[in-house]
């Protein structure tokens, strides 16, 4: 049925979300983050991907919110494009094509047709700040070539540029000094901090900085972890600054709280710290937040910050520092020690998160489901110090048993190695620490493997060391008169001419254990744990090795070191065959007797899908990364699919995923973009209409019936109905913030009596006045409520000059008496 | 997939409260309560993904609730060789939940808003809505109510399609076939409209009592040779309020039979069904049935024509604490709800109570007819969405857990007699070897009596301690003999006391020799003692390798600290001597120290100044040195009390570099256990 559609690599999951600073939408309901080529639309109340903009040919550097329109949203890549998003529906709705690479974007309200933006465009490492004009035109792809340059020789980064109380200035920093721009003037100052300081310190460089949004105030970070606020700019001479200091080591970003009144800054303490009105007394601080803050950024309404961390998470916190919702992907904060796994339970993708825990990833939906702490305890964020390292780990038996080594090597002598073996309790739902073995080797463990036979009664475990030895845990039982339990024990340990044990596997019946020790491999019997037979072809340490499924169970297949792969054939302990391919990843199919193999060459990494009865591939694809791939894991499927084609066969029954140096996940699918990718127009798409409240009962349904009789009586008749919003009381109901209102018991018959008609009071002539003057006042309306004031003046300028006095009809009176009849204590009840 | 309504007073609303797996993975579980929330959990990490509570929530509870077919989600593109694209892993994405109110009201959540995205009013009903069903394909709702009539909203537009009167009562059921052609309602009858123009296409009898559940089982005819109509031949169930039989029914070409053709029996009203789809003939149905008093039942059956007994399950699950202590019973936890998984081997299960409901995979076994699960959910209590920073599950690290150190028996293998060969002479061996023993022990027991009787001296009741102590396990006895710190003692009671006893001596002292060091140190004299008076009797044993060897592994593992411990020690001494002996010259030399020219200068003020801040500096220095020196004489005393091994050096204070050689030389214990062990 796919037979003409091809394997594609694609990314799944987990991708980065912490490359640059979040952007809220003007409401605070979603949150926008670059990821990779696309940008992120999530939900602040329910941590759900809204969206997914995609259309960028290269990395996202930067997005920022339309100034001009808050639903649209701009984005800027690598690719030389600035392009315009719709992105409650998830539209491209512009492209503007500037022709070199765009590394950060900046809107300004006040600067209305051009964005700012940091290109490098002569030298490699100069990066310039440019003005860029978008011209406004309807053609989907518009060239923006016009460029103006503000600023040369700035950072990289995006934070360390900033503009300042209502883009009259920008401020860019590096190294040692803030280069402060004022568009009026057009002239730049620098202000440097005095070099003997730099020597004596050494550590003050800039690192970030931020503009307060209404008054003259720099905000700058330092390595040092020091916020200088620098006043009074404007003065080469005189200006000033202050010194926060709470931080202990370098501040990784600053921001302005939308009123100015406070300011955020984090670090690698990960402790989100609030400066109340710049001074060091009136600190907040937002503490055990998991990882090094890598930025903060504030929403427009004002009521939510959000954090991005180094641990790929974002986390959304209330105005009165309370997290409310946590954005977590895939954790790639540190390097992959134990590899790919599956773990048999929840079907989840398990590998080294957190420093110091397992994590749990489920593909299918794309969502971290926790982290698992293996080795408890405090992680101390400090340069320079030596972690325990979480560096095996294997699940055994259908998933009750896992086993976790971890490590600490301070020194070549010095190794603290533990063996940890946690049972899962189906009564508790969870893991339960069973044996801690201390120091199982003497010197590091290379490989760890559960004999996980069906049939076998005896929980088994193997560990291989380099200390030449590989030993045999078996599961024991160690009741006695006070508790019945059970532990492991050390069965068996087996060495080979003191030669360092490299891998270890059992075969599928569990009836046999190969052990390679360096260049050999050894075959046990794992009954009698007598050595059975050895392998070897000379052509280097054996880097992977296992045994054939299945059909082929007879077969046992090495890597080595040399890029020789091997075949070994059991019964006739003879070679069977082997290929010259530089191996570095090997996993076998749980599923089918397939193993995939993948190599790495000068140019790229390439798949070879081989059963080991057969020397030639099944499946050959050439190129999928360009990277290192450094693990790989079959994940069976759980509804199998049905490829007739053979290239695809070996994809039916399970699904193969694996990971790149730059850790980023990718697997192979069949499925032709065009059919994933949904049009919107077949999307569900349920209209919004949102059920009735009282106000809508006083305020919707009067103006929507006022605009039915609009529409009706535009003609002939004089509309003199006052509107609703253009009512002072109302509007200064709607509008005063709730704490500077009187009660509601005063409030309430000046609101009712505003909704009555008075013609003694209101004259005809007042009315444009009044919407006049509210106009002025609401500078914030929407453009839809802008225009629908327009037009009501429009009719109200038209109908003055014909003079005619309004009649009320009977039903309008009727309905109005009825107003006046409503019980409205409940307002007052509020 | 609807459920029944949280009616209560209403003896013929179904049991229940109104749940649902969301399509597809089944990666969410929506359940609204009774109190009017809407939680939805996540069944992977059994999470409460969000919580809503509708406006009117206490007047218009949701009766029942339905998840949108999931909306596919562009959310993959192709990796160009340039620069790969983030693409991001496919899932199809379900959003919208539809929950029907007690007053009449259709409310529309948005899962991945967190929002009510809409309220289906207008033109609707204006009484309870009893069950709601999304159509596959074209964004339509169904819903029935109480009022008698069935609606057909759009969706897109949240307006009323078409109404019409679906029964005479009450219509309690709605089910869309699988081809998307037809509706079938359960009111006082069940029936098949044909949804194009609304008519009734079949009748069928129904049940007693209000139908909670209606659900389509095939979606293929069993009989395949005749051409599918779409309807024709298909088959479905049927459950009703206080019923304990659920029907089967099949759809035929003639309007004659109305009665159904099978029925499944269960202990209890139906409260949740789910079932999975047979695709082809061969293939059976899997049916879950959750019943009210908390037990699930399976049943798997291939559908083909009549039955006349009602069948029993295949397999009954249920759930129970464990029931803590003796006096407690094991107490059964309601199951509230069961799904299968998509691969259709495993089932979710929801259990507990709905507020905190604990949702499982079980992997099914077909072949045990009971299944009963013993869950310990008396820990799992959070009832708010979940706001932690970091998604941190602590495994429970207790003190029961084994630890395993080097020495420790289980740390290394076990040392086994080796040569298989000649296995037969020794067994021989050890029965004469055991004949004897016997005939020694009774007759070293009317030695020691004899003994006993003789002697009156304190050493003379050690040893008959220590064996009686030996034989009956004896704790305190053993203690009273082995905590002894007179070497001589010790001597005495090895030498008299009898050979027997030697190898459970051993095994005694090896036992007490890992646990603290500090009876270590007593133990290492025993051990000593034994192994030189008894060698010649140990050398006799053929099975002695086996015997000791956890006690060589033991002494193995100990002295290979041994050396880095003796480096440390070195290096105190050499601290310590060079404290003392700068101690020693600064008292010597200052007082005796004079100067052989003195020139003055004409202002001596300054000068005894400057002795007074001297001689402060050096008071100060004194004092630093000797609280830097008990604290290293504390030190030492720890490290030595550790160390089992060193134990001959216990004066090692004033020693200086030198000593460290003879320490390792004099590792006494290790060349006698070479020598045992040949």
């Amino acid at each position: 049925m796919v037979d003409e559609e091809t394997i594609r690599v694609v990314r799944c999951g987990g991708s980065e979300l912490n490359f640059r600073r979040a952007v809220f939408s003007a409401d605070s309901k979603y949150i926008f983050c670059v990821s990779g080529d696309f940008v992120k639309v999530y939900s602040t109340v329910t941590e759900e991907c809204v969206h997914i903009l995609h259309g960028h040919r290269n990395l996202v550097t930067g997005i920022q919110l339309n100034p001009n329109n808050h639903l649209q949203l701009y984005s800027c890549s690598l690719d030389g494009t600035i392009k315009l998003w719709d992105y409650i529906d998830g539209i491209l709705i512009k492209t503007f094509i500037v022709g070199c690479k765009l590394h950060a974007l900046f809107t300004v309200a006040q600067a209305e047709d051009s964005v700012f933006a940091i290109v490098n465009k002569e030298k490699p490492d100069i990066f310039q700040l440019v003005s860029v004009k978008l011209p406004k035109s309807s053609s989907q792809e518009v060239e923006a070539k016009e460029l103006s340059f503000v600023l040369d020789y700035i950072n990289q980064s995006p934070k360390c540029i900033a503009f300042g109380n209502e883009g009259v200035y920008v401020a860019a920093v590096r190294e040692f000094y803030l280069s402060v721009y004022f568009f009026k003037k057009k002239t730049t100052s620098r202000f440097t901090l005095s070099s003997s300081r730099n020597k004596k310190h050494a550590k003050n460089n800039f690192t970030c900085v931020a503009c307060h949004p209404t008054e003259d105030c720099i905000a700058s970070g330092h390595m040092d972890g020091k916020i200088r606020l620098w006043r009074n700019f404007y003065d080469d001479k005189k200006y000033t600054y202050t010194c926060l200091h709470w931080h202990h080591d370098m501040v990784m970003d600053l921001a302005f709280s939308v009123t100015g009144t406070s300011l955020l800054s984090g670090g690698c303490e990960s402790v989100l710290v609030e400066w109340r009105d710049a001074t060091e007394k009136n600190k907040e601080f937002l503490p055990r937040l998991g990882a090094t803050i890598e930025h903060i950024s504030v929403s427009p309404a004002g009521d939510l910050f959000c954090t991005s961390h180094s641990d790929n998470k974002i986390i959304i916190i209330h105005r009165n520092l309370e997290a409310s919702a946590v954005i977590q992907g895939l954790v790639k904060d540190r390097s992959i020690f134990t590899g790919l796994m599956i773990d048999p339970r929840t079907k989840a993708l398990v590998l080294n998160g957190k420093p110091g825990h397992l994590q749990f990833y489920s593909l299918q939906s794309d969502k971290q489901l926790y982290n698992l702490d293996i080795i408890q305890q405090e992680y101390i964020n400090d340069y320079g110090l030596i972690q325990i390292e979480l560096t095996k780990a294997a699940f055994g038996c259908f998933g009750n048993w896992l086993a976790t080594v971890e490590q600490r090597q301070e020194k070549e002598t010095e190794l603290e190695l533990q063996m940890k073996l946690w049972m899962y309790n189906k009564k508790t739902q969870g893991f339960i620490l069973n044996t801690k073995i201390n120091m199982p080797h003497e010197d590091c463990i290379t490989a760890l493997c559960f004999c996980n036979a069906e049939k076998s009664e005896q929980p088994t475990l193997v560990t291989a060391s380099k200390d030449g030895y590989f030993k045999v845990w078996i599961l024991t039982d160690d009741s006695d008169i006070y508790k019945k339990t059970v532990g492991w024990t050390c069965d068996f340990v087996g060495s080979y001419h003191k030669y360092q044990a490299t891998n270890c596997c059992f075969s599928e019946d569990g009836s046999l254990l190969a052990v390679s020790f360096e260049e050999i491999v050894t075959i046990w019997d794992s009954v009698t744990w007598e050595l059975k037979c050895t392998f070897c072809q000379r052509a280097g340490k054996i880097r992977h090795l296992c045994f054939g499924r299945l059909t082929c169970s007879k077969y046992l297949l090495g890597a080595t070191e040399n890029g020789i792969l091997c075949c070994w054939n059991l019964l006739s302990c003879a070679l069977e065959w082997n290929a010259k391919l530089n191996v570095r990843v090997m996993e076998p199919d749980p599923n089918s007797e397939n193993i995939a193999a993948i190599s790495q060459s000068s140019v790229g990494s390439d798949l070879f899908v081989f059963k080991p009865s057969e020397p030639r591939p099944l499946y050959i694809q050439k190129g999928i990364s360009r990277e290192e791939v450094q693990w790989g894991v079959f994940v069976p499927r759980d509804v199998p699919e049905s490829f007739t084609s053979e290239a695809y066969q070996w994809l039916n029954r399970s699904q193969f995923y694996f990971l790149t140096k730059s850790q980023s996940l990718l697997t192979f699918s069949t499925k032709s973009p065009e059919e994933k990718l949904t049009p919107t127009s077949k999307q569900l798409l349920a209209e919004e209409s949102l059920p009735t409240t009282p106000f809508y009962f006083i305020l919707g349904k009067h103006r929507q019936h006022q605009d039915e009789k609009l529409n009706e009586t535009l003609e002939n008749e004089l509309v003199q109905l006052p509107l609703t919003e253009n009512i002072p009381a109302v509007s200064e109901l709607l509008h005063t913030p709730a704490h500077v209102l009187p009660s509601a018991a005063f409030l309430c018959s000046m609101f009712v009596n505003s909704l009555l008609l008075s013609k003694e009071t209101k004259s005809a002539k007042e009315i444009p006045e009044d919407v006049d003057m509210e106009e002025e006042k609401e500078s914030e309306d929407s453009d839809e409520e802008n225009d629908f004031i327009e037009k009501v003046q429009d009719t109200n300028n038209t109908g003055l000059g014909e003079d005619i006095i309004h009649q009320l009809s009977k039903s309008e009176e009727k309905e109005l008496r009825k107003f006046r009849k409503i019980d409205y204590s409940w307002i007052a009840a509020l | 997939m609807a459920a029944g309504g949280g009616g209560s007073g209403d003896p013929l609303a179904p049991a229940g409260v109104p749940c649902a797996f969301s399509p597809h993975s089944q990666a969410y579980f929506a359940l609204a309560s009774t109190d009017g929330h809407l939680r939805v959990w996540e069944t992977a990490n059994n999470r409460l993904h969000q919580e809503y509570v509708p406006s009117a929530h206490l007047s218009g509870t949701c009766t029942c609730l339905a998840w949108a077919p999931a909306r596919l989600q562009a959310k993959e593109s192709p990796q160009r060789k340039k620069r790969k694209s983030e693409a991001v892993g496919t899932s199809n994405q379900t959003d919208l939940l539809a929950l029907g109110t007690a007053v009449g009201s259709i409310l529309l959540y948005s899962t991945v808003k967190g929002e009510l995205h809409s309220k289906l009013v207008s033109g609707g009903h204006d009484n309870r809505v009893n069950c709601i069903q999304w159509h596959q394909d074209s964004g339509c709702l169904y819903s029935c109510s109480d009022d008698k009539h069935i609606v057909e909203w759009n969706v897109q537009a949240c307006k009323v399609k078409c109404k019409w009167k679906g029964d005479n009562s009450s219509v309690s059921s709605l089910c869309i076939s699988p081809d998307g052609k037809m509706l079938l309602s359960a009111g006082r009858t069940i029936k098949l409209w044909v949804l194009e123009t609304k008519e009734v296409y079949r009748h069928f009898t129904g049940h007693a009592t209000p139908v909670s559940s209606l659900m389509f089982t095939t979606i293929r005819p069993p009989n395949e040779s005749q051409p599918f109509d779409g309807i024709t031949g298909l088959y479905f169930l049927s459950g009703a309020v206080h019923d304990r039989l659920l029907n089967v029914w099949q759809v035929r070409s003639e309007n004659k039979e109305k009665s159904a053709v099978m029925s499944f029996t269960v202990t209890d009203e139906p409260v949740y069904i789910d079932l999975t789809l047979s695709e082809n003939k061969e293939e059976p149905v899997k049916l879950a049935v959750v019943c009210r008093d908390g037990q699930v039942h399976l049943f798997e059956h291939i559908l083909n024509g009549y039955c006349k007994k009602p069948l029993t399950s295949n397999c009954t699950i249920q759930i129970a604490t464990p029931g803590k202590g003796k006096k407690s019973t094991p107490k059964p936890i309601p199951i509230l709800a069961a799904g299968f998984c998509s691969d259709k081997m495993s089932l979710l299960l929801v259990y507990g109570s709905w507020f905190q409901p604990t949702i499982e995979r079980v992997a099914l076994n077909s072949r045990e007819p009971h299944m009963c699960l013993v869950r310990d959910i008396s820990n799992c209590w959070a009832p708010k969405v979940e706001t932690a920073i970091t998604k941190v599950r602590t495994p429970v690290m207790n003190s029961e857990a084994k630890v395993l150190v080097p020495g420790i028996p289980g740390h290394h293998a076990a040392i086994k007699p080796a040569p298989p060969q000649t296995k037969q002479v020794e067994s021989k061996r050890k029965s004469g070897g055991n004949e004897v023993s016997i005939e020694e022990r009774l007759g070293a027991m009317d030695i020691d009596a004899r003994k006993k009787g003789k002697d009156d001296l304190q050493t003379n009741s050690f040893p008959v301690l220590l064996t009686q102590g030996l034989e009956s396990n004896d704790f305190e006895m053993l203690n009273k003999v082995l905590q002894t710190r007179n070497v001589n003692l010790i001597k005495k009671t090895v030498l008299r006391m009898p050979l027997h006893t030697v190898i459970p001596l051993l095994q005694e002292l090896t036992k007490r020799l890992q646990g603290h060091p500090n009876s270590a140190v007593l133990m290492v004299q025993w051990l000593k003692c034994v192994l030189t008076v008894h060698a010649s009797y140990l050398s006799t044993l053929p099975d002695l390798v086996p015997q000791l060897g956890t006690l060589y592994q033991l002494m193995e593992s100990r002295v290979k600290t041994f050396q880095k411990l003796s480096h440390l020690h070195g290096k105190l001494i050499l601290l310590i001597t060079q404290v003392t002996a700068s101690e020693k010259t600064k008292g010597a030399t200052s007082p005796g120290q004079k100067a052989k020219l003195v020139y003055e200068e004409e202002s001596s003020e300054e000068e005894s100044d400057d002795e007074i801040a001297d001689k402060d500096s050096e008071d100060n220095w004194d004092e630093d040195e000797e609280e830097s020196e008990s604290e290293k004489d504390e030190d030492i005393d720890e490290e030595e009390d550790e160390d089992a091994e060193g134990k001959d050096e216990e004066n090692g204070e004033d020693r200086d570099i030198a000593s460290e050689k003879e320490l390792n030389g004099d590792s006494d214990l290790d060349p006698e256990n070479e020598s045992e062990e040949e």
